[in-house]
């Protein structure tokens, strides 16, 4: 790991002139009352607690509510039975769409959805975008630019703004989810949150616990590319995905 | 100066007519009790909005004073940023109006900068801040003092036709009166309401603004001018005459036939003048 | 720094009130937004009240400003454990002289740029120009006007004033693309000329809409997904951001997305949030090695020092205000002759560049008070244009700034409100001034003085009653008995 980047020179001085503008000569030493701040790793725990058993308790609807505010939100949405059930419509969006090239993100779903072999039968194949040894930082870009469609799981689904919370780590390249024009988000069940509130809470958490450097990095896809910035005229897909398809498992 | 305040050589004398009450009441000592605050737009430019408001005032049996010293609220200045001349002016409007019960103001941007910005002006000098709190606190814009204190929203009036109401932008967003307008606009016998499309977005007026910057002031009143024609109303009505003067001004350049009245004018009428 | 206009505000402003098809776009674009922020907010709102979630919001960043040296610290240090780098600057040029000096140490040629104000204000792109660097803008509002040569109309809809056929002739011109009315069309050639730079860019700029401090999080609210593209790509990242965009702690973003792009464009959230807080980590798939985070003064100061300003920099560059205003929707952006525009842009523009300068901006304003209304962080605007126009009015930072017709006429006003008697004094004069000018009890013309001829040139002036309400109340009212039979 390397090492803590220094402190800018010009801090100090930059903080004195700060400081000097909102009246004070000293720094302020206890941290300011502010409600979001003020829970320990401990208390935080336990907020998170709640928020994961009101979920658990209420999974259900709030899956039927995830399907409503994503429809609403453009987004293509599919819910499955079962593994298997999810599989074959993964394969179906391909096929229908007639893909050519399609890659993937290698989250641990992909081990209970067999997706490879759902689409291999389609005559697609997947490849996984990941830099591997033999990948280089552009063979992995071009690779990502090429394909006509990625899929990749989330870490959680937020069911008040349809947004899918896609954390980029070992298997899973930031590209996957961006680069191409179509994308298929997987999303297991356990992985639905009611509210923007409930993820923030437990990214608080995670944060708190995380030992180290964790990943400094995450999106919320919450919807199509698009741009209204030609005479207000909404289009879709301009540099991120322009098709998005949400597949619900349960 | 130590005449003028408190202003006993004016506001006593000539507001001390007999204190009779109204014609409902017929009462010794009338149930209410207000001064006149008239601005300096109805003084000096409309001073038939004065006598009507009066009128409707007395009509409801309420007892008017005027105490005559008053000039202005200063808001011209403040709005201008000149704000040691307004502070000068603000404070000759509380040597005149501090000893009254109730002061009515026939305007909206008037109340509001007795209501709301004095408090700003004043912010450096608490002495005058805790007169100007006390003028404040019972100071009314009209239509929120019939509707409000008296307690009425019908005033007996009655005219004819179609007529269309505008929000000035003090009344309705610093005072936050927006009902008792067209509650009383409603209860004119013979009347009728027609809200014109967003009835609450400004004139273009803005005081200075509108000798500042003329050309966009007019763009702006454009917009209103087009909202009142399709309203298809005969007469806009409004509570403060700033926006008046500036719509009546532009609609009678250009021959527009929509009457541009005070509130007070249209609550004033019996139906005897068609 | 970006070059300041604002002293041409009242001919520039002539000059957008002539241009019919700009007045169009104007008012299309200003319908659509303020309608459909109206409709997600009448229909969308969840468990909390918007006037509640807008009060909350209001408070959270006040308070952050009011502890703001605390916050910078917790950011920089937080920023930094992520091992990510962390700079202070406290105008444009040491600004713009840190991220040159990022470019040349990684040999960086081309900068794909996501939308930052703040470079705007810094005039980034033609000092990356000027070293030989290509900037591209990625942001297909401001890749337009990038194509153009100008500064963005709008805080989050920068080319709204071009029609179809302006971008397909500057499509033609710079990226040789065949002319077409097609929209979609227009951003599949964009779109396919941002790839070739995406894959070859070796540096991202990206503002911030937000800076958590405890996590070290900058967060980007974007629809097109250019945001990602630049977080992503390119193998540094650089953000510029003003030093007010901090908020305490991450739990607090689920408030601002909820108040921003409904703020914005009625969203009830944007396509995409990139939430980002230092360089990828060993054992990411992709995405930068370098993370620098610039936090920027360039003027902010006084607006902090002041603390009737200091408001003003709960800001979150939503553009209600702008969508709003009666004036905006008139004059258009680049009237106001710097990076900010609208009510929002009449408040920060003096304090960040020159009183004097831009000493009109404060006064192009009816007070109307509907950006007040809409503002999701409640800035009180109309009581901090009065305290601007208080200090241009009577020099409190420097000399007085306005016109000495201006002040005859506010000196005249004082003279004649001190009293009834003086009133009553100068207004005979008035009847005597404006006598010849007068016909029918409308003054159509007043060719001696400067400031009311402006009013004259378009509407009738009333001409001063006969009688004055106070004297018809001496006359006439007084001796009424109040009883009114009829």
């Amino acid at each position: 790991m390397s090492p803590t980047p220094e402190e800018h020179p010009n801090k100090a001085a930059f903080l004195l002139r700060v400081r000097s503008a909102l009246g004070r000569t000293e720094p302020i030493v206890h941290m300011p009352d502010h409600p979001s701040l003020k829970s320990n790793a401990m208390r935080q725990q336990e907020k998170v607690r709640t928020v994961v058993a009101r979920n658990e308790a209420r999974r259900s609807s709030t899956l039927d509510r995830l399907a409503r505010t994503a429809a609403a939100a453009s987004w293509n949405v599919r819910r499955a039975g079962d593994t298997e059930e999810a599989a074959s419509i993964i394969a179906e969006i391909a096929q229908q769409s007639g893909v050519k090239s399609l890659v993937r993100s290698a989250e641990d779903v992909f081990k209970r959805v067999n997706v490879d072999t759902a689409l291999r039968s389609v005559g697609v194949s997947p490849a996984i975008l990941a830099s591997g040894r033999s990948r280089s930082r552009g063979a992995l870009r071009d690779m990502a630019f090429r394909a006509d469609m990625g899929v990749t799981g989330v870490s959680y689904a937020i069911a008040e703004t349809a947004s899918c919370a896609v954390t980029p780590r070992r298997g899973v390249a930031r590209l996957a989810s961006l680069a191409p024009p179509r994308l298929v988000l997987l999303i297991e069940p356990d992985q639905v949150l009611e509210t923007l509130d409930d993820f923030f809470a437990i990214t608080r958490l995670n944060r708190m616990q995380a030992r180290g450097r964790t990943t400094n990095y995450f999106n919320f896809i919450s919807g199509p590319s698009r741009t209204a910035d030609i005479e207000q005229t909404l289009t879709i897909g301009v540099h991120g995905p322009g098709e998005v398809h949400m597949v619900i498992l349960g | 100066m130590a005449r003028r305040r408190g202003s006993p050589a004016y506001s006593r004398r000539s507001s001390g007519r007999p204190r009779t009450g109204g014609r409902q009441r017929g009462q010794q000592s009338p149930k209410f009790r207000a001064a006149f605050c008239a601005t300096c737009l109805v003084d000096q430019f409309y001073p038939e909005v004065g006598v009507a408001a009066v009128k409707v005032l007395r009509r409801l049996g309420v007892d008017v004073s005027f105490p005559e010293d008053q000039t202005c609220c200063g808001q011209i200045a403040f709005n201008g940023g000149f704000r040691s001349h307004a502070a000068d002016i603000a404070k000759h409007f509380l040597d005149v109006f501090e000893n009254e019960e109730q002061v009515v103001v026939p305007s909206g941007s008037c109340a509001s900068m007795i209501k709301v910005y004095y408090r700003e002006l004043f912010e450096d000098d608490p002495e005058t801040l805790e007169r100007a709190q006390a003028v404040s606190e019972k100071t009314r814009e009209l239509s929120d003092y019939i509707v409000n204190v008296v307690g009425t929203s019908d005033v007996g009036a009655a005219s004819e036709g179609l007529v269309t109401y505008h929000d000035a932008c003090h009344l309705l967003r610093e005072l936050r009166i927006k009902e008792a307008p067209r509650d009383l606009i409603g209860s004119v016998r013979g009347v009728e309401l027609q809200e014109m499309e967003d009835s609450d977005a400004c004139c273009g007026f803005g005081g200075l603004f509108s000798v500042k910057f003329p050309e966009i002031s007019t763009a702006i009143l454009d917009e209103k001018l087009k909202t009142i024609a399709e309203s298809g109303a005969g007469a806009v009505v409004a509570n403060d005459c700033g926006c008046l003067m500036h719509i009546r001004g532009a609609m009678e350049r250009r021959g527009m036939n929509v009457r541009a009245m005070h509130l007070a004018e249209l609550l004033a009428g019996d139906g005897t003048d068609g | 720094m970006a070059e300041v206009k604002s002293a041409e505000f009242k001919k520039a402003s002539g000059k957008a009130l002539r241009d019919e098809k700009l007045q169009h776009s104007l008012e299309h674009v200003m319908e659509h937004f303020v309608g459909a922020r109206a409709n997600v907010i009448e229909n969308d709102f969840g468990d909390e009240p918007w006037e509640a979630m807008r009060t909350r919001a209001a408070a959270i960043k006040q308070s952050t400003l009011e502890h703001l040296d605390y916050y910078l610290d917790m950011v920089d240090k937080s920023v930094r454990r992520n091992g990510g780098h962390v700079y202070f600057a406290d105008d444009a040029a040491q600004a713009n002289a840190i991220v040159l000096d990022i470019a040349k140490r990684n040999g960086v040629k081309t900068v794909i740029k996501s939308k930052s104000m703040v470079s705007e204000e810094m005039g980034i792109n033609h000092v990356l120009e000027r070293e030989g660097i290509e900037p591209v803008e990625t942001d297909l509002g401001e890749y337009i006007i990038q194509l153009a040569g100008e500064t963005p109309f709008h805080i989050i809809a920068p080319a709204m004033h071009k029609t179809r056929g302006e971008v397909s002739t500057l499509f033609q011109e710079w990226l040789k693309t065949a002319p077409t009315q097609d929209i979609k069309r227009l951003c599949v050639y964009a779109r396919d000329a941002l790839r070739e730079k995406f894959a070859i860019a070796d540096m991202g700029i990206s503002g911030a809409n937000f800076v958590v401090a405890e996590t070290g999080t900058v967060c980007l609210v974007t629809n097109e997904g250019n945001g990602r593209m630049t977080t992503s790509a390119p193998r540094v990242h650089v953000v510029l951001a003003g030093m007010e965009k901090i908020v305490p702690a991450i739990e607090d973003l689920a408030l601002f997305l909820r108040l921003l792009p409904r703020s914005a464009t009625g969203q009830r959230i944007t396509s995409y949030n990139t939430f980002v807080g230092g360089p990828r980590a060993p054992s990411d798939e992709d995405g930068p090695e370098e993370f620098h985070l610039i936090l920027v003064d360039n003027g902010r100061l006084n607006l902090l020092r002041d603390e009737v300003l200091r408001e003003a920099l709960r800001c979150i560059r939503c553009g209600a205000c702008l969508n709003h205003c009666p004036v905006y929707r008139k004059v258009g952006g680049h009237a106001y002759g710097w990076v900010y525009s609208g009510p929002i842009g009449a408040i920060v523009t003096p304090p960040m560049t020159n009183m004097k300068v831009a000493r009109d901006l404060p006064y192009a304003s009816t007070l109307c008070g509907t950006c007040k209304d809409v503002c999701p962080v409640k800035i009180d605007i109309p009581r901090l244009l009065l305290h601007l126009r208080h200090k241009v009015a009577e020099g409190v930072i420097g000399e007085r700034s306005t016109t000495w017709m201006e002040r005859l006429f506010v000196g005249q006003w004082h003279g004649a409100m001190r009293s009834r008697k003086a009133l009553e004094g100068k207004a005979n004069l008035g009847k005597l001034l404006t006598r010849p000018f007068t016909r029918g009890g409308k003054v159509r013309k007043l060719p001696f003085a400067p400031m009311v001829s402006g009013w004259t040139a378009s509407r009738d002036f009333p001409a001063p009653a006969p009688k004055s309400f106070a004297r018809l109340w001496r006359e006439e009212l007084a001796h009424d008995n109040g009883t009114e039979q009829r």
